[in-house]
């Protein structure tokens, strides 16, 4: 696996040229800018990866790569704020309930990432998996396929750490004999190991506070001993870290909100959030966001009061809500779960849309960067070939930082392999 | 939105049909007014009408009318034949995480006399979703083992099983044998030993599957001679042998498809591929042998060295080729969200035209069941609903569902969590 690995990233570097942005303009296209509506017959400029002009009247300069986006719809660059492609082997750390030290390792080569370009997606945040009360530390990425694991980072994203409550947590040992099982196996209990952990933290915050006070008298006072699961504890704290939570049930996801405001901070964004429409008032009050499952239900337990009518609620509600993928699969058509919003509960097409471009860019944080078709972002667009939510559309082409990373009419696709097939099936006919 | 939330509720709160809400609908006689009808018969009518009367649709047409009828104003809306959802565990399996919801195979290799018809649950949340997005009919199906048992064709409401029953036995539900998959490479695979003993259990389940088909065959020609001893394994298979009913066969790979088709030739059984991931590389050999393919879940990858698209593309290739199809989402949660994988099917080159009969009529046709449901023709079962636009657009509302002639309840677990806590008072 690691030869392939390495392989994989030095046939990047061979193929792919070094990711020198382009300029590039998409002319006469419909724009679903987000940020300032629709746009007919617009053109967007790209200039060093970032978008320099969109409007009517927009002139493009010589030299400049044209798209002819006629009949076409160009939205900003897909974002799946729950994933858990191009990562290395196991996503559970789960010797222990609290591993807020560890991190997700990205990896280059997991075709997921070509998939995902494939359906208009241009970043996602991916994370671990949901067997410890803390996980790890998720990472950002852009889908920038062809380029080394290293540059697959999205600069000025936010440093994210998940948490996790309910059914996956308490029966994450739940095959080990009782005398191994491991603390917690109750919500109850998952809330004590939040709250005793982060006792321990602040413990050690003051530890700290106190040493550098003596510091500033004492040049041989000693630090205390370091510890980089307390330290990680303690930036959570700070609001360096920020908590993404799996969460299911009305009650944990209030029990996480109460915990985190005792010891004084936020719970950035719950995932999964199924029953977030239980809680949205409180969820609005404290400041949390929400990133959900468009449709799915009814899988476990906890999952037998989700809703699909839960995004209109949250949204209605106050809550920044995103819908995800959590799915190799749905990464592909995050646009089809974005349009269920407006049949269950009458989502506006704008607050539909914004589920998979600037609400899951808030949560990310990098609203400032991505999320909309506007001025000075970057230039991380889907060219649909129809609209988005209508049923006979597909995605034609996909750019991150202006580059074209997708282009169906480059693609291998279906048709095509079987148009080269007739060929070969003709040319050895004729040769016989 | 709210207020347009808190009117909608408001409304759907005075209609009186939400007072008998466990019921399976309203009986009586229909007359749907001025809608554009997609029949599922080449035709799409405008300004027209449907009357449904004793369970049945009674006419169809611009001048079509019934006196005393309660009538609906479809001005402006569009009528559809009922969706179907061409295999599901619907009504067999409710929440996926505990074992005692999901009681859908029997222990053993082979057990066609298992019926799934007998187990369904008529209260199943689930079936109440799917229904109010227009899908009127499942196949519901059996699963394990090599042979599973009969799926059914059933009604997605009525009081009682017998009730729900179109086809009783809709197909003989047949596992292909097919090795495990065991990954390969660092830490992932099986040691050869393991692969070997894989092989071989294949090999065997294929033999024990021929034994079961040639003795079911002599078996049939027995008592069709007069035999009176009865097994009931074998006795379940005759409609198989008899070519009355097909088996449903799970396939994906070329070489399993062309091995079902020749299993269907040596057998003299009508065979459907369950699943067909590549399908289109014998589309040639189904067409040919008039084999149909129910499609497995659009919403799947494709296999790591196909195309990017291969899932999405394949029932537009099917189509052109000849290939008759029919889509299925394989769950029960989300049956209710078939159109929208035949919508991706469309968004990669199928006609909608036909991605509607892959939801209708063909697999009627499958199934046995062309001549009681699948288009809105008179004599057929009223099984149809009313839509504000494209059912295979995710923005369209269905309005109204008709099952059997009755006019089915718009309400279900999630209609009610959605009323209770979209009524939430603020600040509360």
């Amino acid at each position: 696996m690691r030869t392939v690995r390495a392989s994989g990233a030095l046939l990047a570097l061979l193929i792919a040229a070094p990711a020198a942005a382009q300029d590039v303009a998409i002319r006469n296209a419909t724009v679903l800018t987000i940020a300032n509506g629709t746009l007919e017959n617009a053109t967007v400029l790209v200039r060093d990866g970032k978008i320099a002009a969109v409007g009517t009247d927009v002139s493009i300069p010589a030299g400049v790569q044209v798209i002819d986006g006629t009949g076409r719809y160009v939205m900003p660059g897909i974002i799946d704020a729950h994933s858990h492609m191009a990562i290395e082997g196991g996503i559970n750390e789960g010797s222990e309930s609290v591993t807020p030290e560890v991190m997700v390792p990205v990896r280059d080569d997991d075709q997921t990432i070509y998939r995902a370009l494939a359906g208009g997606v241009t970043s996602a945040l991916l994370l671990h998996g949901s067997a410890n009360t803390i996980g790890g530390q998720g990472a950002v990425i852009k889908m920038r396929w062809g380029q080394p694991a290293d540059s697959l980072y999205f600069d000025g994203a936010h440093r994210i750490v998940k948490f996790a409550l309910g059914e996956n947590v308490t029966r994450a040992s739940s095959s080990a004999p009782d005398s191994l099982r491991r603390f917690p196996k109750s919500r109850m209990g998952v809330e004590q190991t939040l709250r005793w952990w982060f006792a321990q933290a602040q413990e050690y915050d003051r530890e700290w506070e106190d040493y550098r006070q003596r510091a500033r008298r004492d040049r041989n006072a000693l630090p205390p001993r370091r510890d980089l699961r307390l330290e990680a504890l303690a930036d959570i704290m700070r609001g360096d870290i920020k908590v993404h939570a799996h969460s299911y049930r009305g009650d944990e996801i209030l029990m996480l909100m109460r915990v985190a405001e005792d010891f004084g901070f936020r719970i950035n964004t719950f995932q999964h959030v199924l029953e977030g429409y239980k809680v949205a008032e409180e969820m609005a009050k404290h400041g949390a966001m929400a990133s959900t499952f468009a449709e799915n239900w009814g899988y476990k337990v906890e999952a037998q009061d989700a809703i699909p009518h839960n995004m209109a609620i949250m949204t209605d509600r106050g809550v920044v809500v995103s819908v995800n993928s959590d799915s190799g699969e749905r990464v592909r058509r995050l646009y089809q779960e974005a349009a269920i919003g407006m049949k269950y509960g009458g989502m506006s097409e704008v607050e539909a849309l914004s589920m998979i471009t600037l609400n899951p860019a808030r949560q990310l944080g990098v609203d400032h960067l991505v999320g909309t078709v506007e001025v000075g972002k970057q230039a991380d667009l889907a060219i649909f070939s129809a609209h988005p939510f209508a049923p006979e559309t597909h995605v034609e082409m996909t750019l991150v930082d202006g580059k074209v990373l997708f282009d169906r009419s480059q693609a291998m696709t279906l048709r095509k392999l079987i148009e080269s097939q007739r060929a070969i099936t003709t040319t050895t006919e004729d040769d016989r | 939105m709210r207020a347009a939330m808190l009117t909608l509720a408001v409304l759907a709160a005075a209609t009186p049909r939400l007072s008998a809400q466990a019921s399976p609908g309203q009986e009586g006689t229909f007359l749907i007014r001025g809608a554009t009808i997609w029949t599922g018969t080449g035709q799409t009518l405008q300004n027209a009408n449907v009357v449904v009367r004793d369970g049945l649709i009674e006419a169809v047409g611009p001048d079509a009318t019934a006196p005393g009828a309660v009538e609906i104003d479809a001005r402006g809306k569009f009528v559809y034949p009922g969706l179907i959802d061409s295999y599901t565990p619907l009504g067999l399996s409710e929440i996926g995480g505990i074992s005692t919801m999901n009681l859908r195979s029997e222990l053993g290799e082979f057990n066609p006399h298992m019926r799934a018809v007998v187990a369904i649950n008529v209260d199943s949340d689930m079936m109440a979703i799917t229904r109010a997005n227009g899908i009127t009919s499942v196949i519901t199906a059996p699963s394990g083992g090599v042979i599973s048992g009969q799926a059914a064709l059933i009604g997605t409401a009525g009081w009682t099983w017998e009730d729900m029953a179109v086809e009783r036995t809709a197909a003989f539900v047949i596992n292909y044998p097919r090795e495990p998959s065991f990954g390969f490479g660092f830490g992932g695979g099986a040691n050869p030993a393991a692969q070997r003993a894989a092989r071989e259990r294949v090999e065997t389940q294929i033999r024990e599957l021929k034994t079961v088909l040639t003795t079911a065959r002599a078996y049939d020609r027995q008592r069709t001679a007069g035999a009176e001893e009865v097994d009931l394994m074998y006795e379940a298979l005759r409609p198989l042998m008899q070519g009355r009913v097909p088996a449903l066969v799970s396939a994906d790979t070329e070489q399993q498809i062309r091995a079902v088709v020749e299993l269907g030739r040596e057998y003299g059984i009508r065979v459907i591929i369950n699943g067909g991931d590549e399908a289109w590389k014998v589309r040639e050999l189904l067409a040919q042998n008039d084999v149909p393919v129910v499609l497995g879940s659009i919403q799947s990858n494709p296999p790591a060295d196909a195309p990017y698209d291969a899932i999405f593309a394949q029932p537009g290739v099917l189509h052109e080729a000849g290939v008759k199809f029919a889509f299925s989402t394989g769950g029960s949660a989300n049956a209710r969200h078939v159109p929208y994988h035949a919508a991706l099917a469309v968004g990669y080159g199928l006609p909608k035209d036909a991605a509607l009969r892959a939801l209708t009529i063909w697999p009627a046709e499958m199934f046995g069941a062309a001549d009681r449901i699948g288009t809105i023709e008179p004599g057929k079962l009223a099984n149809l609903f009313i839509a504000t636009g494209d059912p295979l657009d995710i923005r369209s509302q269905v309005t109204e569902v008709f099952i059997k002639g009755r006019r089915v309840p718009m309400d279900d677990r999630h209609t009610r969590l959605y009323q209770k806590y979209n009524g939430r008072p603020a600040g509360n």
